[in-house]
Order: C-alpha cells, then structure tokens, then sequence
C-alpha cells in the first residue's frame, strides 16, 4: 500500500461525490485488477476524509451545546 | 384714494386715523371663526371686551361686544369655546385702536365642531400627511421613550408602568403638557418639539386616557397636527379609548388604542423575546443534527455496499472467474486431445488398412525396377533388368529371364474390342 501523498483538503461534498463515483466504477465491473484495487483504495480513503468532517461538526455541535448547559 | 404726503406737507393725525377708519370700513361686516382667548365682562359697563384667537395661527383680535348680546347668549359664551362672529371691524380714532364690534355670536356646537374637524381631515389628508408611505417603523428596542401627557395622571402610570414591566431597562423622559383645553395643543406641540429635539430619545409616545369629545378635541387641532407631521422621531398616539380617533391619530406613525397598548407596541417583552431566542436555538441545534444524522447514514450505506466493505469478494469474484476460466481451457484442451486421439487412430486404422503390408501377408509382393518404379505391366520391363520384389517381411533382388504374357484379371473388356 503506498504512503499517502499529503492529504489534498477535500471539501466534505467533495470526497462525497467522489465516492460515490468510485463506488459506481467498481460496481460497474469491467476495471482491470490493477485498477480495481487502486479504486477501492481511494474509496477508503475518501470514506475517511468524510467521516472526518463528519466527526468534526458533530464535535462543534455538541461543543456548541455544551457550552451554555 | 392713496394719501400724498412728504416731509414738507405731513399729515396730521387726525387725517391719518380718518383715513385708516375709513378703509377699515371698507371691509365691511364679516363671520370670523375663532376661540375665546380672553373674556371680561365687568358689571355696570354695557359692553364685554373679549380677545378672539385663531384656531391655528398665534394671532388673535379683540372683541366689543355689547352686553345684551352677551347675556343672551345660551349656552353662555366661555373662554376658550369655539365660536364664529358676525362683526365690523372699526378703528376707534379716539384711541387708535382696531377691534371687532360683535353683533351677533354663534356658539361652535358640538356638530359643526365635528364637521370642522372633517373638513380639516379632508384638507390635511389632501395635502398627504396622513399617507402610508410618510409612516415610520418603530424601533425594535428603543433607548429613550419620550412621553407628552399631563404630569401624574393615569395615562403616564399606564405607559411607565407597562413599558417597565415589559422592559425593565427601558429609560423614559416625560415632558408635561396640558392635555385638555385651549391651551392644550400648544403645550403639547411644545412637549413634542422638546422630546423630537432629543438625540437620545428614538420614539414619542403622545398619551392621554378617555375624554368627551370636547375633552379630545385638542388633538384634532391642525397645528399640533403639522408639528407632528414634521417630527423627526416617530410618534405613537395613544388617546382616549379604542373608539375615539381624533386626527393626531391619522398623522402618528402607530396609533394605539390605549397607553397600555402604546407601551406594548413601544417595548418589546423581554420574557417573551428571551423566549423566542432560545426556541430559535433550539430550532438551528435540531436542524444541524438532523443533518449530520442524516449525512452520517448516508455515509454509512456507501461504505457498506460490497464493493467498499468487502473488497476480497472484488477478488474472489475474480478468482472463482479465473478458476472457471481455467476449467474451461482444461475441459476443452481435454477435448481437443480426444478428438486428436480419435483422429490418429482413424488415420492409422485407415493407413493400415491402405498399407500394402496385410497385402503382402497375403502373398502379393511389389516389383521395382531399379529406379524404383513399380511394375504394373511386363510391358515395362525387359528381360536381364534387375528387379526387386517387396514381400510383406523383406525384399528379393531378381533379374528378369523370361517375360510371359498373361491374360488380364478382370476389365480392359474394352482393349480388346480394339485389338
């Protein structure tokens, strides 16, 4: 598995649309194996950059309500 | 019949107060519409002197009036009551004084009092100071309110009390003025100017509680009218109870129905406001949440579809395609071997068959001439050629003796026809 290049910022609708289309490429089928793995890697990837931002909001939320309870 | 005079030839007074007299007669009887400012009426002297004012302007004009009109006069002549007067005015020389001899008063009664105001309405509304556009928000929350009302009457306890109570901080500036009178909307147009001119205050608030008609018809008055029109805080007016609409209220920016109602519509309540606040947070929280709730599953329907949660079915798929692949090229490799097998055996079966060997088992043999051809007639050999004979185990080398000539076997029915 090679190193991660340096995280490119994807904006969370970003990563998420890209996902999506990587989702739709493996499931499509017809990618040679090569491909195949690299594509399902990037998924992953890009699955964490949006559970990343996800995380994030919902810490600043609850931070936001915490904060005056 | 203009007087010429100069320095050289003045005129004596006498023909100055004659002259002005007589024009002063010229204008001859007139009906003025006025209000009583002043009324004296002393006993044993047969004429009342009386100073008429008018209904907007500051100018008034004194009145003799003879004391049988006076006395006659039902319901008697007050100040500060609206009246209209037939009079002549004339310039008593004796004195040079200018004055208005009544001779006849009527009494303004309350009909033609109202059917002023109406007309008055009409004119005010003509020239657009009651118009919509002219009105002005209220501020949300202002610093200062400023309250014309007359000092300690219940109007000003209703509006302090309440705009207090709704918003404790609220600071307000009362500016006293009559609120009932002739004298009233001179007053409050003053109280007015003195809060307008006030940086710190941003709303006026103009209270006065119930009253007869007469009692409001102070605020119908076309002077306090235009200063309210050219105020430049805007003006709340909260007179009399709901069914009472004097013209102050068509000129307000927002009319009240009571002081009560104009401290309602002037400060906001502050439960009410920290109320509406914290729904508002409530309402943002929920809606943040139930976006990230929303996006958070979405996020985990993708990452649970098989092509990313279990990539090594992408590879079994594969594997079980390459190991079908591979049956494949097996089963028909396989295949082919067999036909091949069949094939030689076909072929050797049939090379067998055509083989001259079981031929030559039988006791056939095959002749050759040196050079190898195979001698299918005597025709081609001659006796002393060496020959060599193919039998089914081996071969024997001959030379040729003798030559026989031998019947043919079977066909060549048709050499002989020729022969």
């Amino acid at each position: 598995m090679p190193e991660e290049t340096a995280e490119e910022e994807l904006s969370y609708e970003a990563a998420r649309e890209e996902l999506i289309a990587v989702v739709h490429k493996l499931e499509a089928g017809g990618t040679s194996l090569e491909e195949s793995l690299a594509l399902w890697e990037r998924g992953e990837k890009l699955a964490r950059t949006c559970q990343g931002w996800l995380d994030g909001a919902r810490k600043r939320l609850d931070a936001a309500v915490d904060s005056d309870d | 019949m203009a007087l010429s005079t100069s320095l050289e030839s003045p005129a004596p007074v006498r023909q100055i107060a004659n002259a002005i007299s007589g024009w002063v007669d010229r204008l001859g009887v007139v009906w003025v519409e006025g209000q009583i400012a002043q009324l004296s009426r002393r006993p044993g002297l047969n004429t009342v002197f009386m100073t008429l004012r008018d209904t907007v302007a500051d100018i008034s004009i004194s009145v003799t009036c003879p004391r049988t009109l006076f006395d006659g006069l039902n319901p008697p002549l007050v100040e500060g009551a609206s009246v209209v007067i037939q009079a002549k005015p004339s310039f008593y020389a004796v004195r040079g004084s200018l004055s208005l001899q009544a001779r006849d008063i009527r009494m303004m009664g309350l009909g033609e009092l109202l059917a002023r105001i109406e007309r008055r309405r009409q004119l005010l509304a003509a020239e657009g100071l009651f118009s919509q556009e002219l009105k002005r928000k209220l501020p949300f929350l202002p610093h200062t309110v400023g309250l014309v009302t007359s000092p300690g009457s219940d109007a000003e306890r209703d509006v302090v009390e309440n705009s207090r109570r709704r918003w404790p901080s609220v600071q307000v500036k009362v500016a006293a003025a009559r609120m009932q009178g002739q004298h009233s909307p001179l007053e409050v147009t003053a109280a007015l100017q003195k809060l307008d001119a006030d940086p710190e205050i941003d709303v006026i608030v103009i209270a006065r509680g119930g009253g007869s008609v007469e009692d409001l018809l102070p605020f119908s008055d076309e002077g306090l009218v235009r200063a309210v029109h050219k105020a430049r805080t805007p003006v709340v007016s909260a007179i009399g109870h709901e069914a009472d609409q004097p013209l102050l209220d068509l000129v307000a920016d927002v009319r009240a129905s009571t002081p009560t109602d104009a401290a309602r519509r002037v400060v906001p309540d502050m439960a009410e406001e920290t109320q509406r606040v914290d729904q508002a947070r409530q309402r943002i929280r929920h809606l943040m949440a139930a976006w990230l709730d929303r996006e958070q599953s979405g996020l985990a329907s993708i990452r649970s579809r098989p092509a990313m949660a279990d990539p090594r079915n992408l590879l079994d798929d594969r594997s079980d395609e390459v190991a079908q692949l591979r049956d494949r090229a097996r089963r028909s490799v396989r295949h082919r071997l067999d036909r091949a097998d069949d094939e030689i055996l076909h072929h050797a079966a049939r090379a067998t068959a055509l083989s001259p060997l079981a031929t030559l088992r039988r006791g056939y043999a095959v002749v050759q001439r040196a050079d190898g051809h195979v001698l299918a007639s005597v025709a081609e050999v001659t006796t002393g050629d060496d020959l060599s004979v193919r039998l089914a185990d081996g071969r024997v080398h001959a030379t040729t003796t003798d030559i026989e000539n031998a019947t043919p076997l079977v066909e060549a029915e048709d050499e002989e026809a020729d022969a």
